[in-house]
């Protein structure tokens, strides 16, 4: 029969759906079961954040950025007010300094330990996704004992910090540092050593060094495909050169690899605080900063290594107190355009996790 | 040995299913909140001084006061209204308040059924927590 014939099947994923992170959307085009087309839809979180920017003062933007990669706040509200001190020319006092490197490397603790989490759910492993939140929990009473909140933290401003962390903080922090060795054990245990995410991640999606340079893919999906490529090292910020630790990197590019590249940054993470803790000095946190922001006239470009991927800020000041151009560049955003190349080929449960192992943040994908 | 990770994972959970419990029962014990928590805003009426620094310093503008002059020509705090539904929680009101009168207070369950009791007037809500014996 000449009727008779096999068609392509479209599928629409998201923008509501367990696995896509947010409120992601890629309708898929499939052979059968496999995939032969991703077309990705991104905007369904857009809040016009950088146009929010122009009719707000420096300072009251600040909360803005937490709302970018909602899972690391410190991040963005480090990488924001960074890119305003450099414009301004303000020096920090070293205690404030040291407090941004613990805030971000907490922070970069709790994004890895979300990114675990999720993508242990999406390998339908639930229980190892109560383990990190478990730990992740600490961290967040760390940010709220300190900063009076949990997820949207707003803890720096600029010229430092709006005031210096409680005494408690830091014998919680201590505590949380000496307990992370056991808890990296657990999480290998429970989610790393399991054969069946071996199965579901090894050798699936990969994503070579070559294509990864090309797309401009930063963060931890870079260096699992065997780039050696950190801000941090690259162009160290804040005093990120005065510490001691190793950038990880892995050469299996593929899914497995991108997962546990995170549990070795985790390890670098503490590594870095140890130092931080050891060596802070007592001070002020606060530089003298005028309480009306007015940069000079000019313009200014300022990267932070987020725990995703490169987070830049790029901010045109006409000298009035409002910013008269803020432009944000995401890393997640431009890790994305992966997707539609890497995951040809694979099936449906594959793209799941090639999707998890990105480890997308819809609020800084769609800004 | 195929499978060696998987009973790993389990002696883990079997272990921690024998150690202690972490989990808060909420809400039949409330949590203990640090003072920093930013969870709502409280306001002292008497401390006002009615500067509207709280109001300027407002990236959402949430915040509206009116005042009128009193004696010796001092400015009286008449009305202080929120549009909490708004409002980020971001506390740069609190840290903008000279005096202190504006705060931040751990009273964390805001959910309500109308859209219109977004609407806080600071002034009544402080009466009220007065009454109840609570900080303002």
């Amino acid at each position: 029969m000449g009727l008779e014939r096999t068609e392509e099947l479209s599928l629409n994923m998201g923008p509501q759906h367990p696995s896509m992170h947010g409120v992601f959307r890629m309708v898929v085009t499939f052979d059968g079961e496999v995939i032969t087309k991703i077309e990705p839809k991104v905007g369904y979180l857009h809040r016009g954040l950088e146009k929010l920017a122009e009719s707000r003062t420096y300072t009251q933007f600040i909360p803005y950025t937490d709302r970018l990669d909602y899972l690391s706040a410190p991040h963005n509200n480090m990488a924001y007010v960074q890119t305003v001190e450099k414009l301004m020319g303000v020096q920090l006092p070293e205690r404030a300094e040291y407090l941004r490197v613990i805030f971000a490397e907490l922070a970069r603790i709790a994004s890895h330990l979300v990114f675990i989490a999720s993508t242990a759910l999406d390998m339908a492993g639930w229980t190892a996704w109560t383990y990190c939140f478990r730990d992740r929990e600490r961290i967040l009473d760390l940010f709220e004992m300190s900063a009076g909140s949990r997820l949207t933290v707003n803890a720096m401003r600029i010229g430092g910090f709006n005031r210096d962390v409680p005494p408690e903080f830091w014998p919680a922090l201590k505590s949380f540092l000496d307990d992370l060795p056991e808890m990296m054990e657990e999480y290998f245990g429970i989610f790393y050593g399991n054969e069946i995410v071996m199965a579901r991640l090894k050798s699936v999606g990969i994503l070579p060094k070559e294509l990864a340079e090309n797309l401009s893919i930063t963060g931890p999906v870079l260096r699992a495909s065997g780039v050696q490529y950190d801000v941090r090292k690259a162009e160290p910020y804040g005093i990120y050169d005065r510490f001691d630790f190793e950038v990880p990197v892995r050469y299996g590019c593929d899914s497995y690899d991108r997962t546990l590249l995170r549990l070795d940054e985790i390890r670098e993470s503490g590594k870095i605080l140890r130092q931080a803790m050891r060596d802070i000095p007592e001070g002020p946190v606060t530089a003298k900063v005028s309480k009306i922001i007015k940069p000079p006239a000019g313009e200014v470009y300022h990267r932070v290594e987020n725990p995703k991927g490169e987070l830049g800020f790029y901010i045109v000041s006409d000298g009035s107190p409002k910013p008269a151009r803020v432009r944000i560049r995401s890393g997640t955003f431009i890790n994305i355009q992966m997707l539609p190349i890497v995951a040809l080929g694979w099936k449906i449960q594959d793209l799941i996790a090639i999707f998890a192992t990105l480890d997308a943040v819809l609020g800084e994908v769609d800004k | 040995m195929f499978g060696k990770g998987l009973f790993t994972g389990l002696g883990i959970t079997l272990k921690r299913m024998l150690g202690p419990n972490i989990t808060e029962f909420y809400p039949e014990e409330m949590p203990n909140l640090p003072p920093r928590t930013r969870s709502s805003m409280g306001l002292d009426p008497e401390k006002c001084i009615s500067c509207n620094m709280c109001a300027n310093a407002c990236p959402n503008k949430v915040i509206t006061i009116t005042s009128e002059k009193g004696e010796s020509n001092k400015k009286v705090l008449k009305s202080y209204r929120m549009d909490v539904g708004r409002c980020l929680f971001c506390g740069l009101c609190t840290e903008a308040c000279p005096t202190g009168a504006l705060h931040v207070t751990q009273q964390f369950e805001n959910a309500i059924y109308e859209a219109d009791e977004l609407k806080w007037d600071m002034i009544e809500r402080a009466g009220k927590s007065r009454g109840r014996g609570e900080q303002a």
